[in-house]
């Protein structure tokens, strides 16, 4: 699903944020992407989803050659990936409901299945008794289920996710995990980045190792 | 299209202000523009006004022969451009000369022994919007011909009116241009204003999936009703100051030119103006958007 061949990338500094990056991500599998902060996870991900570019390589995503798809037909890419991101990105003018349905929105659905798609992803996330609530008024978890709720709500074929969990108490992240694998038993691919060893020991996922923007094995 | 709609109304409200501000920029944009415009029209229509009595007057030797006048005549009847021709002798402009004047006696006419006018041609022309070029090809046609004495049009006056009418059109073109340029700027800027406004919901929608077009429709909606409605309402005020100076001023003008009325300006300049209003706001929202928002498509 996700393959990723000789990716470097770096912003001009001495160090190159990625070198040498190989690995493949099969259909419907979970892999936990590790490193320490700054190692180049995100940047990683970025690559995944296009809004990074990078120097050298290839990579392709559902079939897509990331490198040769021009501006203008990014979106096609990205209707195919759910991004979850750390800082969840929710609107706060918008209520839990609208945050949700506006994935749909911006593809273009129409308004009968905006709101069974979106009841949908919010039952899926637990969320249904929110519905009307606006992010400030919602926990840490709860935002980062509005934001899962987002980004399964258009039925994509592949979830990134850039450290969920990240800014969550263990309890709360235990859920959130348990979440993402959920969506893998419908057949999407997962790639959770986490620098949570103590989650990674807990599971049986594949794990990928990036320090310095090099890979290496666990 | 009906979301991009939504959007875009969605847009102005949370900007409300900030467009009002913008469509009364423009409103008074093209009032000035508008008011040029109806200037230009009604001085135009002046011009047709009067051209309409304006006529040539081939003033004709004393001793002209029979045969110069034969050529002269045929001159003019065979003209496709001359509608009528009417032969004044001398006599008869004599009796007339006398017969205007024969109110205020004047010792002067009568104690002179000899009759001072030419014999003359009137030419009426038809109407035409090359009138006036056909009038002073004609003219030229006749001066040098033998057996005429002068001819008369009023040259002057009309090349003087037209210098100013050209001057006017030059005028109203250069205004146009200027004012346009910074209209463009000035709906750029509120569409910027509103971009600032939704710049984190507007990154998000990129980010999960929109189309370009998605994204820009409501922007470039928002920039052609911003010009749209200045342009209607600049219409407006315009309509109503005619109604005002028609109403309060008719009759002045009446006395200054016969059968001539205070006009608005026509349908086609309408449409123009509400066309290049709208124009000028997508103009506004593509600078923005080729400046601004395209680099976030990447």
């Amino acid at each position: 699903m996700i393959q990723l061949f000789k990716v470097a990338k770096s912003y001009g500094g001495g160090t190159p944020a990625l070198a040498d990056i190989n690995f493949e991500v099969q259909k419907g599998e979970f892999i936990f992407l590790t490193g320490p902060s700054g190692a180049g996870k995100t940047t990683l991900l970025k690559i995944m989803y296009r809004t990074e570019k990078f120097d050298q390589g290839q990579v392709l995503v559902n079939g897509m050659n990331i490198g040769k798809i021009p501006d203008r037909k990014l979106y096609l890419l990205r209707r195919e990936i759910g991004f979850v991101f750390q800082d969840y990105k929710l609107l706060v003018k918008k209520n839990v409901f609208e945050n949700v349905a506006f994935a749909q929105e911006v593809i273009g659905a129409n308004k009968k299945r905006i709101r069974f798609k979106t009841w949908e992803a919010l039952k899926n996330v637990g969320l249904t008794h929110k519905k009307d609530s606006y992010p400030q008024q919602l926990s840490g978890g709860e935002q980062q289920r509005v934001a899962i709720a987002r980004a399964l709500v258009n039925s994509p074929k592949i979830i990134l996710a850039d450290e969920p969990t990240g800014n969550l108490d263990p309890e709360i992240s235990l859920e959130i995990l348990k979440l993402f694998e959920h969506v893998k038993k419908s057949g999407v691919t997962v790639v959770f980045a986490t620098h949570d060893q103590e989650m990674i020991r807990s599971r049986n996922h594949r794990v990928v190792v990036i320090k310095r923007g090099k890979l290496v094995t666990p | 299209m009906t979301s991009s709609a939504h959007t875009t109304l969605s847009n102005i409200k949370s900007n409300l202000q900030v467009f009002l501000v913008s469509v009364a920029t423009i409103t008074v944009a093209f009032s000035i523009l508008g008011l040029f415009l109806v200037i230009f029209v009604n001085l135009n229509s002046f011009l047709t006004t009067w051209s309409k009595h304006v006529q040539l007057i081939v003033y004709l030797e004393d001793d002209i022969s029979k045969d110069q006048r034969g050529v002269l005549e045929q001159l003019i009847s065979t003209n496709p451009d001359v509608e009528s021709m009417t032969f004044i002798s001398k006599e008869s402009a004599w009796a007339n000369f006398k017969n205007t004047f024969s109110t205020k006696k004047s010792d002067f006419i009568d104690e002179l022994k000899f009759n001072p006018l030419p014999s003359s041609y009137n030419i009426k022309f038809r109407p035409s919007p090359e009138r006036f070029t056909k009038i002073r090809n004609f003219a030229e046609l006749f001066k040098e011909r033998e057996g005429v004495e002068s001819v008369e049009y009023g040259e002057k006056w009309l090349r003087a009116f037209e210098k100013f009418m050209l001057f006017i059109r030059i005028f109203l073109l250069a205004v146009g241009g200027l004012l346009s340029l910074g209209l463009i700027l000035i709906i750029s800027n509120t569409i910027k204003l509103s971009f600032y406004s939704r710049q984190e919901e507007i990154e998000l929608m990129l980010l999960i999936g929109a189309t370009p077009g998605f994204v820009r429709i409501p922007f470039m909606l928002e920039g052609m009703l911003q010009g749209l409605l200045g342009g209607i309402f600049a219409l407006a005020l315009i309509k109503f100051l005619q109604l005002y100076i028609q109403v309060q001023f008719q009759g002045s003008l009446e006395t200054i030119v016969r059968g001539m009325e205070f006009q608005y300006i026509s349908q086609p300049i309408i449409l123009i103006l509400l066309a290049s209003s709208v124009f000028i706001g997508w103009m506004g929202s593509y600078i923005f958007i080729r400046q601004f928002l395209s680099p976030k498509f990447k």
